[in-house]
């Protein structure tokens, strides 16, 4: 116990000449690459296709890409952290199937249904951190069964049927007219100010560092002093609270109904954006700005098939390809760094 | 301290098993676990036990499926079990038909997410003495004695092309947002798209198919992303139940509804809003309740050794037009039923 001062040291007493030392560049080679590929692509297919290059088309792109950046926000803490979250998707039901029927139920104004998606999804986020940071589990084990129970208690709400004639009470996160201002989605825009308030956080709060530190070493940070098991509460709150706002926007682009096939697929997709977007699998090492590109990548090769007219198996193969290039990138660095 | 841990870290883990275990089933048929001799009477109605396994269960459609399958059992006396797996995984679908031969129901139906991995598995039913038949999705080249169809390919596939290029003015060009990129029963229909869209309208075009999978929100983006590509696309197709609110909320969502039109199969209920601002031009399905009674009458036939021909002992009227074609075997539903907005909202489902 008396190890606890040392290790926030650094950052706060002696100041910015070792915080300099100690993070990263301000922008990673990968993301630059990412950035570059991503570019490369968008003038590509504004070449190629008639109109990608469109708001018509770029508007809807970044409403898609919305809640997926959004919740990588918090999936890439959770990676920081060496975990996983594997129950988003199931998340992002509950908190969609309990919202759009209180939606129908009643006339109740947008701010509170929002509030109440959020709640929810803070809620079951909470129950995973709890049970990750004291049953210390694996959170691999943990989410993936507490992604059967959300999806039961998500089937229970749905009751057999769909929820039919939502309202348009939410249409401020839509595709639609009504879903952007000056042609920039709010949605999307929302998205990047939790991607800037991550960076930030990630970067310069102790509580951001600490996740690090959790993620390289947890019993070193734990001697160290950090209080590892509130982080990861914490963490996993956070990423569930970000699936709620993102059920939000999910049952805003949706139809006028809502069946269970809500969310599916979604932790995937997350998660690979998150991968993509340098995090290390491992632990201890990424950035949120990363993980807001690779969203984009992936939305944008999955979109550019499609309006290339391929056939739309080969977004599988090009977003798989996207995955394992990035995944093997970081361990041959991982590999790089231990023989250094 | 650490046993404590220890013991909370078994008990998630276990938790987790648990719920792991039982996520394949989440709702159970009543009181139904152990009947493995019932099967040998099979003769009258009263003691006769017919399952359906869906594709998916907790979607409108099944559920409306189920309720005219329980119709029928309370009209011909017999008992009806429903279960099916929470997403359309043919695997899971598997297990629930595994777990029905072990019950030994007497007449088992299924609608396959895999035609080809559920042959063999009918086979082993029909060795166990339960009589097999599809429902809603054929298994072709498997030992199922009867499919019950809800409408002929060309039927829908005809109705499909005719309601979308009335709306497009029988000309112009048009994209398929399709679902399972395998699914037997969509390929099909959309070949006969393809073939009388040809034959019949010669100035109008089919430029792409994709597949969004048995996701709105991919569908409705899909459609999005076609309509930025194909300037000159007047119309889009929703070929299955959640595509087509899918396509139709995208030319929504684009404000161009009146520009570019849409048809698909949809519910009459998801359906609705779109059928009423103009956003979907009409969409073509059956009467699904009619199709869960037809089912449960055609499982009375069998199990009594019936004549499926005889479809004049049919109490219900959706369903009393059916024909039986004993080369195909199949008992065809009817033609289809094209909903708009002014039927729509008699059907609640």
């Amino acid at each position: 116990m008396t190890a606890t001062a040392p290790a926030p040291a650094p950052a706060s007493a002696s100041g910015q000449v070792s915080l300099r030392r100690i993070l990263p560049p301000v922008v990673t080679g990968q993301e630059l690459v990412l950035l570059g590929v991503l570019v490369v692509l968008w003038v590509l297919l504004g070449i190629f296709t008639p109109a990608f290059l469109t708001p018509g088309s770029i508007g809807p792109l970044l409403v898609q890409v919305a809640p997926i950046a959004l919740i990588g926000v918090g999936m890439t803490f959770v990676i920081i952290t060496a975990g996983i979250d594997v129950s988003v998707a199931a998340t992002i039901m509950v908190s969609a199937v309990v919202t759009a029927r209180v939606l129908v139920a009643a006339d109740v104004p947008a701010v509170l249904a929002v509030l109440l998606a959020i709640a929810i999804g803070a809620l079951l986020g909470t129950v995973n951190g709890v049970l990750i940071a004291y049953g210390r589990v694996h959170p691999i084990i943990i989410t993936f069964g507490t992604a059967n129970l959300f999806q039961w208690l998500g089937l229970r709400v749905f009751d057999s049927s769909t929820v039919n004639g939502i309202p348009g009470t939410l249409d401020f996160f839509g595709r639609g007219a009504a879903g952007s201002t000056l042609g920039v989605p709010h949605s999307f825009a929302i998205a990047v100010v939790a991607v800037a308030v991550a960076w930030w956080f990630l970067r310069y709060a102790k509580a951001g560092r600490n996740l690090y530190a959790i993620g390289g070493n947890q019993n070193a940070a734990r001697l160290a002093g950090i209080k590892v098991q509130p982080r990861l509460v914490w963490v996993y709150g956070i990423t569930g609270a970000l699936a709620g706002l993102a059920a939000c926007m999910i049952i805003a682009t949706g139809t006028s109904s809502l069946d269970q096939s809500v969310g599916s697929g979604k932790e995937l997709q997350v998660i690979a954006a998150v991968v993509i977007g340098g995090t290390s699998i491992l632990g201890g090492r990424g950035s949120v700005v990363g993980t807001m590109l690779g969203a984009l990548l992936v939305q944008t090769v999955v979109s550019g098939v499609t309006q290339l007219g391929w056939p739309t198996q080969l977004g599988f193969l090009f977003v798989g390809i996207c995955i394992l290039i990035a995944v093997g990138t970081d361990l041959i660095r991982e590999r790089a760094r231990r023989r250094a | 301290m650490k046993i404590s841990r220890r013991i909370a870290g078994a008990l998630a883990l276990s938790a987790a098993a648990a719920v792991v275990l039982a996520g394949c089933t989440s709702r159970n048929d009543p009181g139904q676990s152990a009947a493995p001799g019932a099967s040998e009477g099979g003769g009258t109605a009263e003691d006769l036990t017919i399952a359906f396994v869906p594709k998916l269960q907790g979607i409108p459609y099944f559920e409306a499926m189920n309720t005219g399958g329980q119709q029928a059992a309370e009209e011909l006396g017999f008992e009806w079990l429903y279960q099916g797996p929470t997403t359309a995984d043919a695997a899971a679908q598997a297990d629930i038909v595994r777990s029905f031969i072990q019950q030994g129901v007497d007449v088992l139906f299924v609608a396959p997410n895999d035609p080809n991995s559920m042959a063999p598995l009918l086979e082993e039913a029909q060795a166990a003495g339960i009589h097999v038949a599809t429902t809603d999705t054929d298994a072709p080249d498997s030992v199922r004695e009867v499919f019950v169809n809800q409408a002929s390919t060309e039927g829908i596939g005809e109705a499909l092309t005719d309601a979308l290029l009335e709306a497009m003015g029988g000309s112009g060009q048009y994209a398929i947002v399709s679902c399972g990129e395998t699914a037997a029963n969509l390929n099909a229909w959309i070949e006969v798209q393809e073939a009388y869209t040809a034959s019949e309208y010669p100035d109008a075009e089919i430029v792409d198919i994709v597949y969004a999978g048995e996701d709105q929100a991919m569908a409705t983006q899909m459609a999005t992303d076609l309509m930025s590509s194909n300037p000159d696309l007047t119309g889009l197709v929703g070929e299955c139940t959640s595509s087509a609110p899918g396509v139709a909320q995208a030319v929504e969502d684009a404000g161009r509804t009146g520009e570019v039109f849409t048809v698909g199969l949809g519910t009459p209920q998801s359906m609705l809003p779109y059928l009423e601002s103009g956003s979907s031009s009409g969409s073509i399905l059956w009467d699904v309740e009619a199709l869960g009674y037809l089912t449960g009458w055609a499982g009375v036939q069998l199990a009594s050794d019936g004549d499926l021909g005889d479809t004049s002992t049919i109490g219900l009227e959706g369903a009393s037009g059916a024909t039986y074609d004993e080369a195909t075997g199949e008992l065809l539903l009817g033609p289809p039923t094209i909903f708009t907005a002014e039927n729509a909202g008699d059907y609640d489902y």
